[in-house]
């Protein structure tokens, strides 16, 4: 991806270990992203659970297509990168 | 032909894969993660050579060791649907589609989170039931929650939720708790904590997401209802063995039966490794040795033939 046109935020737990995983998927591909330690942050945390109907992290949501957990092969279709 | 096709990627497929490379074993390894179980934990501490790595690291680790190997196809990710016999050997065809021809297997497909199994549990999966505390725990803020399960694994449950909700019970089937006793004070001592000994979880209820949990009180065989927000699933696991069940024998707990000398299992050809067998302690220094016990047998047996 060149230059990125899509919108991805992550929604988080310090101790979620696929969090960790798509974190460091999007960095190794040069995805910008922001994140939101729904641990913290409580509008954060009814926001993730509005949007994906469900209480597990990580969500992933990218240009408002939801993701629930980390599935490396959505992600890469959604993002485009090959 | 592949000589070996590995399934599984912890610690015993990963110690197979080198030493299979190294013996310039013609090989394959299919698996859908590195790292096995161990991929979720906060910190092994006990992995010999390693003080303290998380359970990421422990991932990247194993599945860095891998890849440095020369002559090894690594299937990833995919799983492992079915095994057929053939004449010279075995079919291995994947989820994705791939069929592997080769002359033995090494299954090192470790185990699974056991479920409940009651009604309700799948329709709120991740609506309120999770199986991962480490994970989810702090979504249940200021909550009402339930752990089900008094072994290890339950008690961490309980102490990771401590963090954040505002009370936790934790259902035990036995009249007594497994768990570490030092954890077991530390959870007995905290008044959120309400522990229900002889209690057998028997249907979750909700609407968009979990309301209550009903459980079946064993010593007088009532019905009980709690009302909550959240309940995590702690009560073992199951060995990944569904794809070669019909060709090796199985023992009463779902494990691969295998010699314990050579790791070969029942059916000629196939050989097991880790926590999928019937080992007595699942441990990933003792999966990596038993893999690596394994590749050697069955470099023996190829040569052999």
């Amino acid at each position: 991806m060149e230059q990125q046109n899509k919108i991805v935020k992550i929604y988080t737990t310090p101790t979620c270990v696929y969090c960790k995983m798509a974190k460091e998927f999007f960095k190794k591909n040069n995805v910008q992203y922001e994140e939101f330690n729904v641990a913290e942050d409580e509008k954060a945390r009814d926001a993730m659970v509005e949007k994906s109907h469900q209480m597990g992290v990580p969500v992933i949501d990218i240009d408002g297509e939801i993701f629930v957990g980390f599935d490396q092969q959505a992600l890469k279709k959604a993002l485009e990168i090959k | 032909m592949y000589d070996t096709v590995i399934i599984g990627g912890g610690p015993g497929g990963i110690a197979a894969g080198v030493y299979a490379a190294r013996k310039k074993l013609k090989s394959a390894l299919i698996t859908d993660n590195f790292g096995g179980q161990s991929l979720v934990s906060a910190d092994i501490q006990n992995w010999i050579g390693t003080k303290s790595v998380s359970g990421l690291e422990f991932a990247q680790m194993l599945e860095e060791h891998l890849r440095a190997q020369e002559g090894i196809d690594i299937i990833y990710p995919d799983l492992v649907e079915k095994v057929e016999k053939i004449s010279e050997g075995f079919n291995v065809i994947t989820k994705k589609g791939e069929k592997l021809e080769t002359k033995t297997i090494l299954a090192t497909t470790g185990s699974r989170r056991k479920k409940l199994g009651i009604p309700g549990e799948k329709e709120f999966d991740g609506k309120g039931v999770a199986y991962c505390s480490t994970c989810d725990a702090p979504i249940f803020k200021n909550k009402i929650v339930a752990v089900v399960g008094g072994g290890n694994a339950g008690l961490e449950a309980v102490l990771d939720l401590l963090s954040y909700a505002a009370k936790v019970y934790l259902l035990e089937f036995s009249d007594q708790l497994k768990g570490d006793p030092l954890t077991q004070e530390k959870i007995k001592s905290d008044p959120r904590v309400q522990i229900i000994f002889k209690a057998k979880a028997s249907e979750i209820i909700g609407d968009k997401f979990v309301t209550s949990l009903k459980y079946e009180d064993l010593e007088t065989k009532q019905l009980k209802e709690i009302k909550l927000d959240g309940i995590f699933v702690e009560i073992g696991s199951v060995p990944n063995v569904e794809f070669v069940k019909d060709l090796v024998s199985i023992n009463q707990f779902g494990e691969i039966a295998i010699d314990h000398k050579t790791q070969a299992a029942s059916q000629k050809g196939i050989w097991a490794a880790g926590d999928a067998t019937d080992i007595l302690y699942k441990q990933n220094n003792i999966s990596a040795g038993d893999a690596i016990k394994a590749i050697l047998n069955i470099y023996d047996y190829l040569n052999k033939k």
